[in-house]
């Protein structure tokens, strides 16, 4: 029972980032029928330019840096990675979606992916970094721990969960109630008859690029200070998300339960008796690899395409 | 080594028999560059081999991301596995070098062929988003177990076989590798996986056990990947997980596109271009005094961005060979022709609330063109999609005999196939010698077995009328001729029945009357035939029996003349087109 609760606050604060980051992937891929493979780059832009911001390359403590500094340092941060995502769309991967070229597309978006994460490499060329956490969860409890029974429970952990529900919150009530959102729908459900009624296509699907961007960046900015940061740590965030987002055919909500399903079952794996630590990334990555292999397999050959 | 000169003796009759600039120049690089251990130092020497093993990696995964169309980001991952397969059995199994390496590459075909089973199904997109996942999921592996990977340390291997042997063995594998790339892509295979990824959907009406293919592609990308990684970790000496990150997958799928993936040198080009600019870079580097290393991926970006803004096609361009096999002795057009009967009784179909179909009596027999006709939306190609086995009915049965092949409504050629290699990618399953294997091998059976295919396919396109454009890009073809195309295409799978969705949709009077003067040409043959029609022109001038439908349903069969004249069909009909 204490492990449970553990488990669960552990592992929904770790699935609900990817949850999401599995929306992000979803809209983009229904909006285009592309797969954002820099996703977890941009969101570790994000983090990085925020740090860059607050406390520039050098060392920081968790709490070396005021929250003024830090909120403006988040806003700088959230827009370079913003102003990436829906330039890497508008540059990189729209010339190839046009002309469908899988393979264009691909490429272009793995090749920003490499870019971002050589260049972010370059400048913060320490293994890995611990990100200043504004908010003094150190002086709540024991050292920011609670001890419920038996079980040890990150308070950050909680409002990491509170600051993701309210994104998802927020980002469902955006899609189905603002005329942008409204404007996205018909652009998934149809693009060439939302371009013949008006719509600003290519514009509106870059803002798409650039709300999931920032909204994936400004949940890992969060999640961040819970441990050590480092670029691989945003490129699994991205790698989870699309898994999430892949194993329910990159359908919207699902994916963010999904994301958060992962998260349970990492947390889980990991406080296993016989399977511990080493299991943890391993086997939800290949049970989701599974699932889409079954799936393919039970279609009958070339419904895919 | 022996290795060398025999695939440099392969390299030569390849170029002789093809008398090709290109395949010259190639050979003699490669005999060039196989005296390099006498003037390069032994560092930069180990640089070169390993360099090779790269370019044989991305030999490999040519064949599954050019000719098979499948963007495959798992490479590196394959190279991974069959480096730490070696690396254990060398240092705990005591295995020598070779067995290690060829462990290695049975254990990366073990996983392609476990991954590949699902993937190869997938749209292309979800290919290149399943193989990335399963290139992090490896590197993860290998991270999270240190009993296999050695840990931060690495596994040390003991020592093997001489740097310039590891040389002169990878030098030989990429020349083997490239031809036998060639060979394939060439060969029945290769013009099946090409027309699979063209148009997936007509290549499968045309009998292309796509998935198969392509998963056969897969495995063999990943065995050649895992054979090199065996090899390169025992050159390097240590295998350690550091060396076998996602960004080696990346690295080798933008090799294969900078070289150009449809041409077999293209991938080797692509890892020497890599490896000159980084080489440049880490000159630059020491100028000014700055680590260069960590910039390389950086540049295989740049480079990468660069080629597919200029159209992807990387450096090198496949060159267009002509086929040989001309019809000097025509072999017997048609052997083995079966008869075909396709017989459906009560047949229906719906879509949730639509009925589509429903109580369709129809036969399609040997020696008759029967037609089934009706405005659009009456369950014309519903019924020929059902009579061909791709959709199964909710009611009544079919049964066929003798095989079945539809041609699909659109003109569907496939991109980069002249007509005649359209011929024999529906040939291609009639061959007894047309493996991958004896493909690459080229044995004397499959040479002459590919003469005879060829002569027989230049003859049957004359039969159609399209002999002088036999070598001719398809996709260059007209309209007509493409549909025609298709028909000779369907014909040459040997299927007794052959069921036509819309063969004249688009075609002038006299295309009309070509068609038509081929359509009974098959007939007389004993082919059975079935049109599905919207140019009644063409049904009378053809047709023994005509089935009329309309909303689903079944309002008059007969002759053409009789169901012409039919009130019912007059009133489907009216507005649309007069008799």
């Amino acid at each position: 029972m204490d492990v449970a609760l553990q488990v669960l606050v552990s592992g929904l604060a770790a699935g609900a980032v990817y949850g999401l980051v599995g929306v992000g992937h979803s809209l983009v891929y229904r909006l285009t029928g592309v797969v954002h493979f820099a996703f977890g780059e941009l969101i570790a832009l994000a983090v990085f330019a925020t740090l860059f911001l607050a406390a520039g390359t050098s060392p920081v403590t968790q709490t070396s840096v005021g929250g003024g500094r830090f909120l403006v340092a988040l806003a700088g941060g959230l827009a370079v990675a913003a102003a990436a995502s829906a330039g890497s769309y508008w540059f990189a991967v729209q010339p190839y979606q046009l002309r469908g070229s899988t393979i264009g597309w691909v490429g272009a978006s793995l090749a920003i992916a490499f870019a971002l994460r050589t260049l972010i490499v370059a400048v913060f060329d320490r293994p890995s970094y611990v990100l200043p956490d504004p908010l003094p969860f150190r002086d709540v409890g024991d050292e920011g721990f609670w001890h419920v029974g038996g079980a040890t429970i990150q308070v950050r952990s909680l409002f990491v969960i509170a600051v993701a529900l309210a994104l998802a919150g927020a980002a469902a009530w955006t899609l189905a109630r603002t005329r942008f959102g409204r404007a996205l729908e018909a652009i998934a459900s149809d693009v060439e008859g939302a371009a013949i009624v008006g719509l600003p296509v290519s514009r509106l699907v870059g803002l798409a690029f650039a709300l999931a961007g920032a909204v994936a960046g400004l949940a890992a900015v969060v999640a961040a200070p819970s441990g050590s940061f480092d670029v691989d740590t945003a490129a699994l965030f991205g790698l989870k998300g699309l898994a999430a987002a892949v194993v329910v055919r990159f359908a919207l909500w699902r994916a963010f339960a999904a994301g958060v399903g992962l998260g349970l079952l990492e947390a889980a794996i990991a406080n296993l008796g016989w399977a511990g630590p080493s299991y943890r990334e391993v086997v939800p990555l290949g049970l989701a690899l599974a699932l889409l292999a079954a799936r393919a397999l039970r279609q009958p050959e070339g419904a895919a395409e | 080594m022996s290795s060398t000169a025999l695939a440099l003796v392969e390299a030569a009759r390849e170029a002789r028999r093809a008398s090709n600039v290109r395949a010259w120049a190639a050979a003699a690089a490669f005999a060039g560059a196989a005296l390099a251990p006498l003037v390069v130092s032994a560092a930069r020497l180990e640089d070169l081999a390993s360099g090779l093993y790269l370019a044989l990696a991305a030999t490999g995964l040519a064949l599954a991301v050019g000719v098979a169309g499948m963007p495959s980001l798992a490479q590196g991952a394959f190279m991974a596995v069959g480096a730490f397969t070696a690396a254990q059995l060398r240092v705990h199994g005591g295995m020598p070098t070779l067995a290690a390496a060829l462990c290695g590459a049975a254990a990366a075909a073990g996983v392609g062929a476990a991954t590949g089973v699902g993937f190869v199904r997938l749209h292309r997109g979800l290919v290149a988003v399943s193989t990335w996942i399963l290139a992090w999921l490896v590197w993860l592996a290998l991270g999270a177990f240190p009993s296999l990977s050695g840990g931060a340390e690495g596994i040390l291997l003991p020592p093997g076989p001489s740097t310039a042997a590891h040389y002169e063995l990878a030098l030989a594998l990429v020349a083997l590798a490239a031809l036998v790339l060639v060979a394939v892509a060439r060969g029945p295979g290769g013009l099946r996986l090409v027309a699979a990824r063209e148009r997936r959907a007509a290549a499968a009406a045309l009998g292309v056990p796509v998935a198969r293919l392509r998963l056969g592609a897969f495995v063999a990308s990943a065995a050649v990947g895992g054979l090199a990684g065996g090899l390169a970790v025992q050159l390097a000496g240590v295998a350690d997980t550091a060396s076998y990150t996602p960004y080696v997958s990346f690295k080798l799928f933008v090799a294969v596109l900078i070289g150009g993936a449809a041409s077999a040198l293209g991938p080797v080009a692509g890892v020497a271009v890599l490896g000159v600019l980084s080489l440049a870079a880490d000159a630059v580097g020491r100028l000014e005094g700055v680590s260069s290393a960590r910039f390389h991926p950086l540049l295989a970006a740049v480079l990468l961005l660069a080629v597919l803004s200029l159209g992807g096609e990387g450096l090198l361009r496949a060159p267009k060979r002509r086929r040989a096999g001309t019809a000097a002795s025509p072999p017997d057009p048609c052997d083995n022709l079966s008869q075909g009967v396709v017989k459906a009784r009560g047949l229906g179909r719906r879509y949730g609330e639509l009925v589509a179909l429903e109580g369709l009596d129809l036969d399609v027999v040997p020696g008759e063109i029967a037609a089934l006709i009706g405005p659009n939306g009456s369950g014309k190609t519903t019924a020929l999609r059902l009579l061909a086995g791709a959709e199964t009915p909710d009611a009544g049965t079919v049964r066929a005999e003798g095989g079945v092949v539809r041609t699909l409504q659109a003109t569907a050629t496939f991109g980069g196939l002249t007509a005649l290699e359209h011929v024999l990618v529906a040939s291609a399953a009639h061959r007894r010698f047309g493996g991958a294997v004896r493909t690459a091998v080229a044995t004397p059976k499959a040479r002459r077995e590919e003469d005879e295919e060829t002569a027989r396919a230049r003859d049957l396109l004359a039969r159609f009328g399209l002999g002088d454009r036999a070598d001719v890009d398809a996709a260059q073809l007209s309209g007509a001729d493409q549909r025609l195309l298709m028909i000779a295409a369907a014909y040459a799978t040997r299927a007794g029945a052959l069921l036509l969705d819309e063969p004249s949709a688009g075609a002038a009077r006299a295309e009309v009357d070509r068609l038509a003067a081929v359509l009974r040409s098959l007939r007389d043959e004993g082919v059975a035939l079935l049109v599905v029609e919207h140019n009644l022109r063409l049904v009378s001038a053809v047709a023994d029996r005509v089935v009329a439908l309309d909303a689903g349903r079944v309002i008059a069969r007969g002759t053409p003349t009789a169901v012409g004249e039919d009130a019912r069909v007059r009133e489907a009909y009216l507005g649309r087109q007069t008799l």
